[in-house]
Parts: structure tokens; C-alpha cells; sequence
């Protein structure tokens, strides 16, 4: 099967400090990934980096995904090409609703394959059917994006937009942290609705407690900017048990 | 009069801020191109043109050569919206002077827009008088969309009695060196004094706001949020004083002046103060001048939004603060799609006109 994402040998840097220091990664639909690591490691960097921040600066290496150089694509269009990533920190914007927020952004991925915009009734409809996925209150399409929603609200916010965008690879940067147990299982179930053999899942996180909603197939140990262990699922529980030391 | 039935629709100026229900004044400073008669110096007609809404009344205000001194006074009626706009489509100077006389305890709505038809390098005074009687509310929404040549002064005398509240909201959507000033009095205790302005610039484009705002009696609350994007080698300044006398006791007054800068060379400057003379009173004010903030621009491009669409939605964003105080929905939905359609760099001009003003 055709590779969905392929990392080659990527070196990345913010300012002077170089973070990512050579990561090789190879994804296939279907798939899920977990990466594990401390702080620091360079997890947040790497998904930063494959979504298109410009605040990080990529040295050295490649990474194609279906074929296509994604580092030369601007951050829309890794979206409109079906990258899609949660922030661990998602962004308030005051003064933009997250309808129009949401409806500005489908209408838009809409219009990259020429297809007319979604209808009001249209989008409302989508919009219900996808906030029920992350039990979201149709309230918070009228909020501005992000302001004032708790830790939890927000990341099922993330969920949310990812459902109404239907990625093909989601990269979801400590969608976890901030979350109490029921939050957790929202999200985590909201995720799994949208698991196809077509599409796949980058799961960046501290604990193991995410990946026991969300399975992965494969996790690797990400150490000072490179991915030191890679394993199946009971690499996670075999961090959880001795932490991050034994691959220092 | 009934020369009025045959002039094309196109060649009227039509403003379309479709208000239902609003009483609509034109007020045109010379004569307007298309129209069949040489002699309108004095019109007071009623015609249907079957634009948007019903055309109450057209005033043609006569001229010497040199310049000429225009009064409008408007008693608004309490349950409609009055709407007076001022069509400029002679180049000599024009003094202006506008009267809003708010009757005690009443509820009104004024809109005054003015705009300019032609590339003439306009110039107009104007001295608006606003007398809010006891008990009464004012909400005054007033629409500047003229050409970059011209040159326009408002002079803003405000006086509020007992009880009495206003609503100021002006939004500059297009002008080429414009002049708000405003002073208002609060007369009389508890009263409210809501003072707004969103001016939209580029180009060489000059947008200045002077406020005086004296609290002369006390219970009252003033508030004034005056925001501005700005564009090219745009300038803006405000300068903003509130003064709360000593006999102004327990005075709620709150200023911010924010500036977004979308061009590396656009400039504003900011001076707002506050003069107190009374001990028991809140009182803020603040002042920002700063560019789009990087972190939500990526937020939104990395969900598909362009850079281009997701400049336009944090300016929609930044404007709208000042846009929702326009207590008139379907004015404050007009606003806005005026607003939308100047910063994506199309046609600010109402619906159905085809003068090319700006």
C-alpha cells in the first residue's frame, strides 16, 4: 500500500536551538501512531513542523506525504490535502463565531475540489451531526472560536473541527493534557468514529492513559529530537512502568 | 415634480441600507446628474422609485459660488428609523449644520450618511447639534463613505439631560482626510453617553478622532471604544479626554482606543487621558496599536483557511466589537457587509449606485 506520510532524516530548528535532529517515520492508511516522550523532546516541534509553522526552520531531511514534497506546501494546503492537526494549546480568536469560524473552513476545502458551498441549512445539519460526535453543545457554534472554553471544551473543539474536515492523516498534539476521565473518553470515542482503513492517526502524548481509548498499532519513544524505540502497543505500558530513564 | 417619475433609476443615488420601515431623507447639495429640470431650488417631493425603500422626501439645498451654509434639523418620530443622507456632488466648499432635538422621555433612531459622487476634491464642515432631553435615548448611527480627495470636519456638540441616553456609533468606511470631534456634556445625572467610532484607511488616507467628554453631574457612565484598521501609508489619530467635574460623583467612564495595522507603514497615535476632579468614581482607559496576531493566523490556515480569508476574518473579528453596539439589527448586518466588502478592496458603495465615489 501506498505510504501516507514518509519522514526522512528530518532535522528542525527554532531560532538558534536545533530540536528535531534526524526523524525517520513511515505511516500507511489505517493506521494509528503514538509518540511518546518528555518535554522537550520534540514531539509538539514535529507535529508543528508537518502542519507548517513557520516559526520552526527544517535543516535538513524530507517528508512526503501521498507522494507530494509537503514542506514545500503552505499550511492551507497541507489542510486541504488532508493534514489535519489538534493543537495542545488551541488558539482563541475573539470576534470570529466558531460557525463561521468552521463554515469558512469546510466552504473552502469545498472549493480546493470545485464543489459549490455548503448551504446554511446544509452546514447546520453537518455541524449537529459532527457536535454530536464530541457531545458538544450546539451553543458554542455561536462563541467566538476558543474564548472562554475550558481545557476540555476547547480539545473537543479540536475533535470537533476534525470531524467536520474528515483528514486523511491527524496529527493530535497532546489532545489529553488538561483532560479529566469523562473529557478523555469524549474525546478519545470521538477520534475513533472517525478511524477508516483510508486515514490515519499521529497521537502525541506523555501517558499512556489516551492510548487506552485510542489503540495504536505502533508507538515510538522520541529522545532529544529523534525516535529512539519503536514497538508495539505494550511499548506504551512499558513506558508508563519505568518512565522516559532507560533511554537516556 | 413630476419630472422625478422619469429620471433613470441607476442616476439616483441610492443608499440602500435596506431599513424596513425607515424614513429616508436625501439630501443632495446641487443637482443631481440625470435629472430632467435646471431649476430644483426648492424641492419637497414624495415619490416611489421602487429602489428599497420609499423615498419621503428629496431636499435640495441651494448655492451660491463660493460656498453655502445647509441645515438639516431632524425630530425624529419614535417608532421609525430616520435616515438623512447627504449626497455631495458639488466641488465648492459646503458648511453643514445638522440638528438632532430629542423630545423628553422619546426612543429614536437617526442614521446620517454621507458620500460623495464624482472625483472632485470635496470639502465639508459640519456642526452636529445633539440635545438629548430628560428621559430620552438616541441611537445615532452615522455612515462616512466619501472619496479619498475629499476633506470632511465634523464638529460633534453633544448634551445629554437627566436620564437621558445616546448612542453614538460612526463608521468611516471611506474617506480621503476626515475629522470627527466630538464634545459632549453630560448635563444631568444618570445619564449614559456611549461614544464609538470603527474607521477603515489606506492609502494616504487620514482619519482623526477628538473627544471631549465632560461629566458634569454625577451617576452617569460614559464609554468609548474607537477602533481603526489600517492600510497602506493610512494615518489615524485620536486623542480622547474625559473630564469628570467635582460635582460628578460615583461616574462610571471608560475609554480604549485600538489601532490594527495591516501595512508595515500605516501609522496611528493614541492619546487618551482621563481629568478627575471627583473621589468616588470608576474610570479606565487604554489605548493599543498593533498588527494580526501570528499564532491565530496559523490556527486558521492550518484548518484550510487561506491567509487571505483568515487576514479578512480577524479584521471582520476586530471591527465587530464596535459594529455590535449598533443596536439596529438589520442596520448593524448592513454595516458589516459594507465593512466585509471594503476590506476584501471591492465596492463600499450602497447597492444600486452607480456612481463610482470612491
Amino acid at each position: 500500500m501506498e505510504n501516507l506520510l514518509e519522514i526522512k532524516n528530518l532535522h528542525a530548528r527554532i531560532g538558534d536551538k536545533e530540536i528535531l535532529k534526524g526523524i525517520n517515520l513511515v505511516i500507511r492508511p489505517g493506521e494509528v501512531h503514538a509518540i511518546m516522550g518528555r518535554n522537550g523532546s520534540g514531539k509538539s516541534t514535529l507535529s508543528a513542523v508537518l502542519a507548517g509553522n513557520s516559526n520552526y526552520t527544517v535543516t535538513e531531511g524530507s517528508v512526503t506525504y501521498l507522494g507530494q514534497d509537503l514542506l514545500k506546501m503552505s499550511p492551507e494546503e497541507r489542510s486541504w490535502a488532508g493534514i489535519f492537526l489538534g493543537f495542545q494549546y488551541p488558539v482563541e480568536i475573539p470576534g470570529v463565531t466558531n460557525v463561521n469560524f468552521m463554515k469558512t473552513a469546510v466552504n473552502e476545502h469545498r472549493r480546493q475540489k470545485n464543489l459549490p458551498p455548503l448551504s446554511a441549512a446544509e452546514y447546520l445539519k453537518m455541524m449537529r451531526e459532527k457536535m454530536a460526535y464530541v457531545e458538544m453543545d450546539p451553543s458554542f457554534s455561536s462563541r467566538g472560536v476558543n474564548v472562554g472554553f475550558s481545557g476540555g471544551e476547547k480539545k473537543r473543539n479540536e475533535v470537533f473541527q476534525m470531524a467536520m474536515l474528515s483528514p486523511r492523516l491527524a496529527i493530535l498534539d497532546e489532545t489529553d493534557s488538561g483532560l479529566d476521565v469523562d473529557a478523555l473518553r469524549i474525546v478519545a470515542n470521538g477520534v475513533n468514529r472517525l478511524k477508516t482503513a483510508e486515514n490515519a492517526f499521529v497521537v502525541i502524548t506523555h501517558y499512556q492513559r489516551l492510548l487506552d481509548y485510542i489503540v495504536p498499532d505502533v508507538v515510538h519513544v522520541l529522545y532529544k529530537g529523534r525516535i529512539v524505540k519503536t514497538a508495539g502497543k505494550e511499548l506504551a505500558a512499558e513506558v508508563e512502568a519505568h518512565g522516559y530513564e532507560e533511554f537516556e | 415634480m413630476e419630472g422625478f417619475r422619469y429620471i433613470p433609476k441607476k442616476q439616483l443615488f441610492d443608499c440602500s441600507v435596506p431599513l424596513t420601515g425607515a424614513r429616508k431623507f436625501f439630501v443632495w447639495d446641487g443637482v443631481p446628474e440625470g435629472l430632467p429640470f435646471e431649476n430644483v431650488s426648492s424641492l419637497d417631493c414624495s415619490a416611489d422609485f421602487g429602489i428599497s425603500t420609499r423615498v419621503e422626501r428629496i431636499h435640495y439645498a441651494p448655492r451660491d459660488a463660493e460656498s453655502s451654509l445647509k441645515a438639516t434639523i431632524i425630530k425624529p418620530n419614535g417608532e421609525e428609523i430616520t435616515q438623512v443622507i447627504s449626497v455631495r456632488v458639488s466641488p465648492s466648499p459646503l458648511s453643514e449644520r445638522t440638528v438632532i432635538e430629542c423630545s423628553p422621555e422619546g426612543k429614536y433612531n437617526v442614521v446620517l450618511c454621507s458620500h460623495t459622487v464624482g472625483q472632485e476634491r470635496f470639502s465639508t464642515k459640519g456642526q452636529i447639534e445633539i440635545h438629548v432631553c430628560r428621559g430620552a435615548s438616541l441611537d445615532l448611527v452615522v455612515m462616512q463613505n466619501e472619496n479619498s480627495l475629499s476633506r470632511h470636519e465634523s464638529n460633534y456638540r453633544i448634551r445629554l439631560e437627566e436620564e437621558a441616553s445616546l448612542s453614538l456609533n460612526i463608521v468611516t468606511l471611506h474617506a480621503g482626510n476626515v475629522t470627527n470631534r466630538i464634545h459632549s456634556l453630560i448635563a444631568g445625572k444618570k445619564a449614559t453617553c456611549n461614544l464609538n467610532g470603527l474607521y477603515l484607511a489606506d492609502g494616504q488616507q487620514i482619519v482623526d478622532t477628538d473627544v471631549v467628554l465632560v461629566h458634569n453631574a454625577g451617576e452617569s457612565v460614559s464609554s468609548q471604544l474607537f477602533k481603526g484598521i489600517l492600510d497602506g501609508n493610512s494615518r489615524s489619530r485620536f486623542e480622547g479626554e474625559v473630564v469628570v467635574s467635582p460635582a460628578a460623583q460615583k461616574t462610571e467612564a471608560y475609554q480604549a482606543n485600538n489601532n490594527l495595522l495591516i501595512s508595515e507603514s500605516a501609522r496611528a497615535s493614541s492619546d487618551p487621558h482621563l481629568v478627575i476632579y471627583a473621589d468616588d468614581v470608576k474610570c479606565s482607559h487604554g489605548s493599543t496599536a498593533g498588527s494580526v496576531g501570528d499564532e491565530e493566523l496559523f490556527y486558521m490556515r492550518s484548518r484550510g483557511i487561506s491567509e487571505k480569508e483568515a487576514r479578512i476574518l480577524q479584521q471582520q473579528a476586530f471591527a465587530g466589537t464596535v459594529l455590535e453596539k449598533v443596536a439596529h439589527p438589520e442596520l448593524r448586518e448592513r454595516l458589516s457587509h459594507l465593512v466585509e466588502k471594503r476590506l476584501r478592496g471591492e465596492d463600499t458603495l450602497c447597492a444600486g449606485c452607480s456612481k463610482r465615489c470612491c
